[in-house]
């Protein structure tokens, strides 16, 4: 049963996760708001051992905020888990605003709060667009980064967007893509990140709530492997919808806010000698598995878990025992 | 006998005991050709003729096991140039209205009036064709995997759309071609396929098969890659199944099967397709469901291409049943 069999007599049997699942469930033991710009100000908690190895969890979206069951890939034990939401998105105000947000934006967030809770480095988790704001904020500073943990890998690529929003995911998901582009006129999908865009930033309310649902839709029933209600509920619901729609959308049609589009890729390099582990699920219709693939291979000192039965979600039961595994690994190793 | 329609993964059906044909024989169909066919289940039961994949899979004894032997006559063939059928791996003459007209040959030389038709990736192109030329042969079509042979079902498996999934299995599918042709791999693959030089054809034939291998099952299928990749196989399978591609299965236009589907709307119909069929994408049998909502679709979430994936199985035999009175 992986490390935990081989655990001495003393350690904390607690901390041994025999399931192989998530850790059970926590609360914070310190939630703040840290003021990061003249108008936004971010919701950012701690939770798992106040004197634990510092880990930072980024988010996907952008746009998606965090949520209590992200504190479960950590053993809290071992952990000091930080969760925040970015800018705009969760508990982060104000909600859904463009303005000031882009990912050097939310990069320097994560230095605000890095600084702010005085940690010096700290082990940077982060799945789909968390994997994305990871890469580029270690390539900035690597200094603070002990060891990565990537999950569903983008890397705002050209053609990873192409394959989502224009010729991939919809050939395996024709019945899912019917409804995405049912509120886009004929003659305007040509070009459906711009169609949605106008839409999502329209004056326009039920406009723009009838987007942000088909948008947030698409993406939420194709991301776990099989059909999964609850979550399509969720992704039903305007509090998440019109965040994660809107905010999304202002990346996707700004590609990043990249210096190149490929920078992330081309930038490995700087942090090719931090210890990584990427996992990512072979039917990821998301970020499919070329992503890593192609991120593996510019970083070879990274290991590839490949998950054979998961899509792109973190909760898939593969994806949840691969990332508990790859942060297990990583609990006795330098802060 | 369990129900179809209340499926959990435990309740699912699986396939008939093993069966030996009551009879096996030849059929001359060509000056060059000649095609081995053979029956099994039950000699007076309804007929049904299974349309192996590829083109150039040929038959497998398993086959046999989508069908209630006691209620039907099975009657399997390797379509020519594979399996048992001579010769082996042979290009000319072999084009989809060939294959066709077999099928009508090994009916009328087995004295069926009608039959149902089965048949799954290729073998449903060939149904689709067969049917829409001779409807009034055809009881039932139970179709698997759907491949309409159309370019954009070629593109998305031989240039972009697989590989972003397969990654690894799709670097060694490149592998054998130069970068420059790679541009192309469908004619590269062809031109290696169909040369003089033996050990170039095999390497190819190789190559080409276990890229298909490793995309076919939802979780990959280690002892089934090890046989795509036999020469036994492979070289059947490789060359006349890009022999059909480049030539875009021989149909006048490229969405032909789709333009005639009107043709057998009033066919009993069942569609079965895998969510993760990356070999031939469920955009495929989406497309041939809007033509043809009459037929019963299903789509099976844990699946991908292969006939042989548990909820794949567990609806093909639930159609065959329901078919079987």
């Amino acid at each position: 049963m992986r490390e935990c069999a081989a655990l001495p007599v003393a350690a904390n049997l607690q901390s041994c996760n025999v399931m192989n699942g998530p850790y059970p469930e926590i609360e914070p033991f310190y939630t703040g708001t840290l003021q990061v710009s003249s108008q936004h100000c971010i919701y950012y908690e701690e939770s798992g051992n106040p004197h634990g190895k510092p880990v930072v969890f980024l988010h996907g979206g952008p746009g998606g905020g965090t949520e209590p069951k992200h504190r479960r890939y950590f053993d809290p034990g071992h952990y000091r888990i930080i969760l925040f939401d970015q800018r705009g998105c969760g508990r982060s105000r104000p909600h859904a605003c463009l303005e000031e947000n882009t990912t050097w934006d939310l990069v320097d967030d994560i230095e605000r709060i890095r600084e702010h809770l005085d940690i010096k480095r700290w082990l940077v988790f982060g799945g789909s667009w968390g994997s994305t704001l990871a890469l580029a904020y270690a390539q900035c500073y690597p200094e603070r980064v002990s060891q990565m943990v990537l999950r569903g890998i983008f890397t705002f690529a050209p053609d990873e967007m192409a394959w989502f929003y224009s010729h991939g995911a919809k050939t395996l998901f024709p019945d899912s893509w019917d409804d995405f582009v049912a509120p886009i006129p004929e003659h305007e999908r040509g070009d459906l990140l711009n169609a949605y865009h106008r839409r999502l930033t329209s004056m326009d309310a039920p406009l723009r709530e009838q987007a942000s649902r088909a948008w947030s839709l698409w993406e939420c029933r194709v991301a776990t492997l099989l059909h999964e209600p609850e979550l399509i509920g969720h992704c039903n619901d305007p509090a998440f919808t019109t965040a994660f729609a809107r905010i999304e959308c202002h990346y996707f049609v700004n590609r990043g806010f990249l210096r190149t589009p490929t920078q992330l890729l081309d930038d490995v390099p700087k942090i090719q000698h931090i210890p990584a582990i990427l996992v990512h699920g072979r039917y990821d219709v998301i970020c499919p598995m070329r992503n890593a693939w192609r991120l593996h291979r510019k970083w070879p000192g990274s290991r590839l878990v490949v998950v054979h039965d998961a899509g792109h979600s973190a909760s898939e039961r593969g994806i949840t025992q691969a990332l508990v595994e790859a942060t297990d690994s990583f609990r006795d190793a330098p802060a | 006998m369990q129900s179809c329609a209340s499926m959990t993964t435990a309740s699912r059906r699986t396939l008939y005991p093993e069966i030996e044909p009551f009879r096996t024989g030849r059929l001359r169909v060509s000056n060059t050709h000649e095609i081995y066919f053979e029956e099994s289940g039950n000699p007076r039961g309804k007929p049904v003729v299974f349309l192996h994949g590829g083109p150039g899979g040929a038959t497998d004894a398993k086959q046999r096991r989508f069908f209630d032997p006691s209620a039907y006559r099975i009657v399997l063939f390797d379509q020519r140039g594979c399996g048992k059928s001579t010769p082996y791996a042979s290009l000319q003459d072999n084009t989809t209205w060939h294959l066709v007209a077999d099928i009508e040959a090994v009916r009328e030389h087995l004295g069926i009036q009608r039959w149902q038709v089965f048949g799954g990736s290729w073998g449903s192109t060939l149904a689709l064709a067969y049917a829409q030329k001779y409807p009034d042969r055809c009881t039932e079509l139970v179709l698997r995997g759907i491949f309409l042979l159309r370019k954009q079902e070629i593109d998305w498996f031989y240039q972009l759309g697989t590989s972003e999934i397969f990654p690894e299995a799709w670097e060694q599918f490149l592998a054998p071609i130069p970068i420059h042709e790679r541009g192309d791999m469908l004619r590269a693959y062809y031109q290696r396929l169909t040369s003089d030089d033996f050990e170039q054809q095999r390497v190819a034939a190789r190559a080409w098969s276990v890229w298909e291998g490793s995309t076919s099952f939802f979780v990959p299928n280690q002892e089934f890659i090890a046989h795509t990749g036999e020469d036994a196989f492979a070289v059947a399978f490789a060359r006349i199944e890009c022999h059909y591609f480049v030539n875009r299965g021989f149909f006048p236009e490229d969405d032909f099967l789709l333009r005639h589907v009107d043709a057998i709307r009033h066919i009993p119909a069942v569609i079965v397709q895998g969510r993760y069929d990356v070999v031939c994408p469920l955009t495929n049998a989406w497309d041939l469901h809007r033509r043809w909502p009459e037929a019963d679709f299903h789509i099976v979430g844990d699946a991908g291409h292969a006939a042989w994936e548990p909820g794949t199985v567990h609806e093909l035999v639930c159609a065959t049943d329901k078919f079987r009175a």
